[in-house]
């Protein structure tokens, strides 16, 4: 039984989502279901698999680099009772294996998890082959999916075990690199569905996602320190997001402002616009996310302050905005 | 406890080693010090020395000797 304690934490922000993910939270799950199955294209070793491919090679399937068949293959173990977590890179198992993510996943429903690694721009210079920048809105378009997105490496423990006991297709969204920086340092309740505020005190709502809900609260922190008060709302759930914590944002925000490793188009920037458009009230909405374009690739740090996603960048943009009201 | 005997404790307990096996210890040598293994450690010995060690010395930790070099850039004398 995992244990989550401040020792093991910070283990697991040294392994970062996809560690934690894969090197922790499977073992507990193999113990709760026999019937566990993990499935992957090629990146048993890169997805920090090695423990488990170790301990429990019956309960493992490398298919090879063969993305589609990898989605095929688990629904196939899926229908046949298994609870089935596949995996590779985020770009990979939702753009390569698109059409059979819809058909397996979003029509059939089969039982599948599907958990892409490296997802937005940590992959640095693999290059913009290898970012994942629109898989959230290609996936929340497909009926049926529940999206997760941790917000750290205990997140990311935490999401594995709600995944699990989870009943239908689930895509997870991990982002960050080794050394993910910590947003929880306590145990707390988590809840698929029900986003998680962090800074309940502002009239700036910012709604966060993956990695970026820690540099969302150094950007609070650098605007508190300037007298603007910002909240901070983790959206580790994208589909079905929690319209009620959207609702209640607008109701006592002047500004709202949506934070993502992911484009600007399609994302959680879009489903907050499309939840105050829904609501019918009328307060602005600043979307900060990847820019609409391919860009020169470089490290991690490299490739979010060319997209304004640092957190002194945050706060300045947020500043401005909001000073404009 | 002195600073070393709380440097062989980190790898006996969180490794599950025993004493003499410490001098020739190195990453991958045991089953327990895997990749998953490595960041526990880690983890462990920060714990134990109220330090935070960077990514490229978590990187470079590759054997018990190696790490009484790192941890003294720390001022961790072992």
């Amino acid at each position: 039984m995992i244990e989550f304690t401040s020792i093991n934490f910070r283990t697991w922000a040294k392994l970062g989502q996809r560690g934690a993910f894969f090197g922790v939270a499977v073992f507990d799950i193999a113990e709760q279901y026999p019937k566990l199955m993990i499935v992957t294209a090629d990146l048993g070793f890169l997805s920090g698999l090695e423990r488990f491919m170790n301990q429990h090679p019956q309960k493992f399937v490398n298919v090879g680099i063969a993305e589609q068949n990898m989605i095929g293959v688990s629904a196939g173990l899926a229908d046949e009772g298994h609870i089935v977590f596949a995996t590779t890179y985020a770009t990979f198992i939702t753009m390569r294996s698109c059409e059979q993510v819809r058909h397996y996943l979003g029509y059939m429903q089969s039982n599948v998890k599907i958990v892409g690694s490296g997802a937005g721009l940590v992959m640095g210079f693999s290059g913009n082959t290898h970012y994942t920048i629109e898989d959230l809105s290609m996936v929340r378009a497909i009926p049926n999916i529940t999206i997760l997105s941790p917000a750290d490496a205990t997140e990311s423990v935490k999401i594995a075990l709600a995944a699990a006991n989870h009943n239908g297709p689930v895509y997870v969204r991990l982002t960050g690199e080794l050394n993910n920086p910590m947003v929880y340092k306590e145990d707390y309740p988590f809840e698929i569905g029900k986003a998680v505020v962090l800074r309940p005190l502002g009239n700036v709502t910012v709604f966060a996602t993956g990695s970026m809900v820690y540099n969302a609260i150094k950007a609070a922190e650098i605007l508190e320190a300037k007298g603007i008060l910002v909240r901070v709302v983790n959206i580790h759930t994208i589909k079905p997001i929690d319209e009620a914590a959207i609702m209640e944002s607008t109701q006592i925000s002047k500004l709202l402002v949506s934070v993502e490793e992911h484009s600007k188009i399609g994302g959680l920037g879009a489903v907050v616009a499309e939840c105050i458009t829904q609501f019918g009230v009328a307060v602005p909405l600043l979307r900060l996310g990847i820019d609409d374009a391919f860009k020169h690739c470089g490290n991690y740090k490299y490739n979010l302050e060319q997209n304004g996603l640092l957190p002194e960048q945050l706060a300045s943009a947020i500043e401005n905005r909001y000073i404009a009201l | 406890m002195d600073t070393i005997q709380k440097y062989k404790e980190v790898f006996i307990n969180h490794l599950q080693v025993t004493e003499d096996q410490l001098s020739t210890l190195t990453y991958q040598s045991v089953s327990t010090w895997d990749s998953v293994g490595h960041m526990g450690l880690m983890a462990n010995l920060e714990d134990a020395f109220d330090i935070m060690l960077d990514t490229d010395d978590i990187i470079d930790f590759s054997s018990y000797v190696k790490g009484k070099e790192i941890l003294a850039k720390y001022d961790v004398k072992l």
